[in-house]
């Protein structure tokens, strides 16, 4: 009730509105991902407390859910890149004259495995936030190990490549002094490397910028049809045989949600091929399947849903996004993790009662307004995309008033389109940088700890239980050459976006 | 040997990890039961150096350097000049000033716009988010040589 109390008050409801509405146009609009908008919007949130900031900055990731479904169905544009899938049958749909069918089922799907989500949220991380008070050093370093390693063994590109990335974000991590000893790391004389590199610049740069010189204007079509209001309605057939997909689609996304990595992208791509193997009809894969919108759109809302579930219980971010919200709570002054609930309860149960009315917000939002969102792809790319960088160097020099910050934010921009040449996904360098203070300083006060010795974690039993599971993670990978289905497709669907006129995070 | 893009990442990544190690030569690394400042750094050089070895050694199923396609690369290089001009004079033009070059560059030298439709879509912009971040959300925003 705490939190429905904070959540229904005008002026937190006012921002998640303010949340929704642009996390859905995030969604739809080329050359800007979650990551890119949460970051680039995170100044605006300064004058905030800390329960309007996360409520906005939240109401932002999951709109852009929605968003991306829109592009998908419409233009066959993945919006975001978690609706990749939804291209494949909404488009379909789309073209038998079935979109607004497609769009409804897209937000009703969300609206039911994202409020799902909510609910599980809500049960499950308060008992896992008071387990893990027992938590120590060591069992931060094992549990910091093993969702790098997962990252790892999730990861759309080979494990070797996103471990060679994680150790890079690692390395820039150390960046700044030393808290511990007080030295100067690689600052080279320039005091505000003092601080480190802020995970802000790094983050705009590799997923914002980085995207916008990898999309050249003329790439960009914005021939668009809107759907009438009238045709949005599903048929009885249509809304039966997206019941179930959405039902499984909510569970599967929120347990993949959890896991560190790019859970909802991945949980896209599990559900698409969960439904088609269960499909009595998987020859109409493809072709306008019902199933195949409403399962992986269900999917990668719940999984976002459940990415909090971690940050809030263990203050663990599990991918980029959520490791930016991590950073917007620690600038209010707010630290996630087991003692969020009891040392802020209105930013905790405010947030969570916040998702449920932001669920319902966007369901009422997308659908009778989509006509008005898609003239907004009308906007040619060559006049949006200047907009965008304005906003990625205001955004980036307001977090520190730090002209380095935004030169920052450049380098890594080239950075982000070289690492997009390679086939790199830039998205476990951020991670690293994010956790690089926590698992140094967790790691050397476990060595203090134990004296020198390295057994502290066989010692300790859930440091051991957490070593083992990145062991037989680690070795699973190892003799994993056979790729599983969804992996291949994500992977060819990556390789193909260089190409598609509107890819992002 | 061809050479192919596993080859050249490889090689990049081993080279920064060696660049690394030149670079800690002053930061101790301690003992187990102290580490010091330059043990994580070193640690995390150590391990991108051999996971780029294996980058290296299994490169020659990647795809060839030379089929990398470059062709937005005079877009990606404009832009990033811009950009980086745009960077040099916020702090002494100011906001106002800056952005509205910056758009305004990037829609006629970049874009090939109309010069007079340019200069009042990058004006109109760049008042519209003076208006949003300066006054409606109070941000203060660089002023430079016009003072407001």
């Amino acid at each position: 009730m705490l939190g429905f109390s904070v959540a229904l008050r005008p002026d937190v409801l006012w921002f998640a509105f303010l949340g929704c509405v642009v996390g859905t146009l995030v969604g739809m609009l080329p050359g800007i991902g979650p990551l890119a908008g949460i970051s680039i919007l995170l100044p605006l949130t300064f004058g905030l407390d800390a329960t309007k900031a996360i409520v906005m900055l939240a109401g932002i990731y999951y709109g852009s859910q929605y968003g991306g479904s829109t592009t998908s169905i419409l233009l066959r544009i993945p919006g975001e890149a978690a609706s990749v899938m939804t291209c494949i049958d909404g488009n379909a749909m789309a073209r038998k004259g079935r979109a607004g069918a497609a769009l409804c089922i897209a937000a009703v799907g969300s609206f039911i495995a994202g409020t799902f989500g909510v609910i599980v949220l809500t049960l499950v991380a308060p008992p896992l936030a008071a387990f893990a008070l027992r938590f120590g050093p060591p069992e931060y370093t094992a549990l910091l190990v093993l969702g790098l390693i997962f990252l790892a063994y999730m990861s759309t590109t080979s494990l070797v490549r996103t471990l060679l990335m994680a150790a890079l974000g690692l390395l820039l991590g150390t960046i700044g002094i030393d808290v511990m000893t007080g030295h100067f790391r690689y600052s080279f004389g320039i005091a505000e490397l003092g601080d480190g590199i802020g995970i802000v610049p790094v983050a705009v740069g590799l997923f914002g910028l980085g995207e916008l010189l990898a999309t050249p204007s003329r790439q960009v079509k914005n021939d668009v049809t809107a759907p009438k209001l009238r045709e949005l309605l599903p048929t009885r057939q249509e809304w039966r045989d997206s019941a179930w997909p959405i039902a499984r689609g909510s569970v599967l996304g929120f347990l993949i949600g959890i896991i560190p990595g790019s859970a909802h992208i991945i949980s896209s791509f599990v559900s698409y091929a969960l439904e088609r193997k269960l499909s009595r009809q998987p020859e109409e894969f493809g072709k306008g399947a019902v199933a195949g919108v409403a399962g992986p759109e269900s999917a990668n809302n719940a999984a976002s849903t459940g990415a909090f579930v971690p940050m809030l219980a263990l203050g663990l971010p599990t991918g980029p996004v959520i490791a930016v919200l991590m950073a917007a709570l620690l600038i209010h002054g707010v630290p996630p993790g087991p003692n969020l609930v009891n040392d802020h309860p209105n930013v905790f149960w405010g947030f969570v009662a916040s998702m449920y009315v932001g669920n319902l917000m966007l369901l009422l939002l997308n659908l009778p307004l989509v006509g008005v969102f898609v003239n907004l792809l009308r906007i040619p790319y060559a006049y949006l995309y200047p907009l965008i960088i304005m906003f990625c160097v205001i955004g980036v020099y307001e977090v520190n008033h730090s002209i380095v910050d935004v030169w920052i934010m450049l380098i890594f921009g080239v950075v982000g389109y070289g690492l997009k040449k390679f086939g790199f996904d830039p998205a476990p360098l951020v991670l690293g940088l994010v956790i690089a203070p926590i698992l140094e300083m967790s790691l050397r006060q476990s060595l203090i700890m134990s004296d020198g010795t390295w057994s502290i974690f066989l010692e300790r039993p859930i440091a051991l239980v957490l070593l083992l599971i990145s062991a037989a993670l680690l070795a699973l990978a190892a003799f994993s050459m056979v790729t599983r289905d969804w992996r291949g497709k994500l992977a060819e669907v990556e390789a193909g976006e260089g190409a598609d006129p509107g890819p992002r995070l | 040997m061809t050479l192919r893009t596993d080859h050249a990442a490889g090689l990049f990544f081993i080279a920064l990890g060696v660049l690394v190690f030149a670079l800690s030569g002053d930061l101790p690394f301690g003992t187990i039961s102290s580490p010091g400042a330059g043990m994580m750094p070193k640690l995390m050089a150590g391990l991108m150096i051999a996971f780029a070895v294996a980058i290296f050694a299994v490169g020659h199923t990647s795809q060839r350097l030379a089929e990398i396609d470059w062709s937005d690369r005079w877009h990606a290089l404009l832009v990033v000049l811009i950009t980086a001009a745009g960077i040099y004079a916020y702090q002494r033009l100011g906001f106002l000033v800056t952005m509205s070059l910056l758009v305004f560059t990037l829609l006629v030298i970049v874009e090939r716009r109309n010069a007079l439709i340019a200069a009042a879509y990058a004006i109109g912009l760049t008042l519209f988010a003076y208006w949003l971040f300066g006054k409606a959300l109070k941000a203060p925003l660089e002023r430079g040589i016009l003072w407001f």
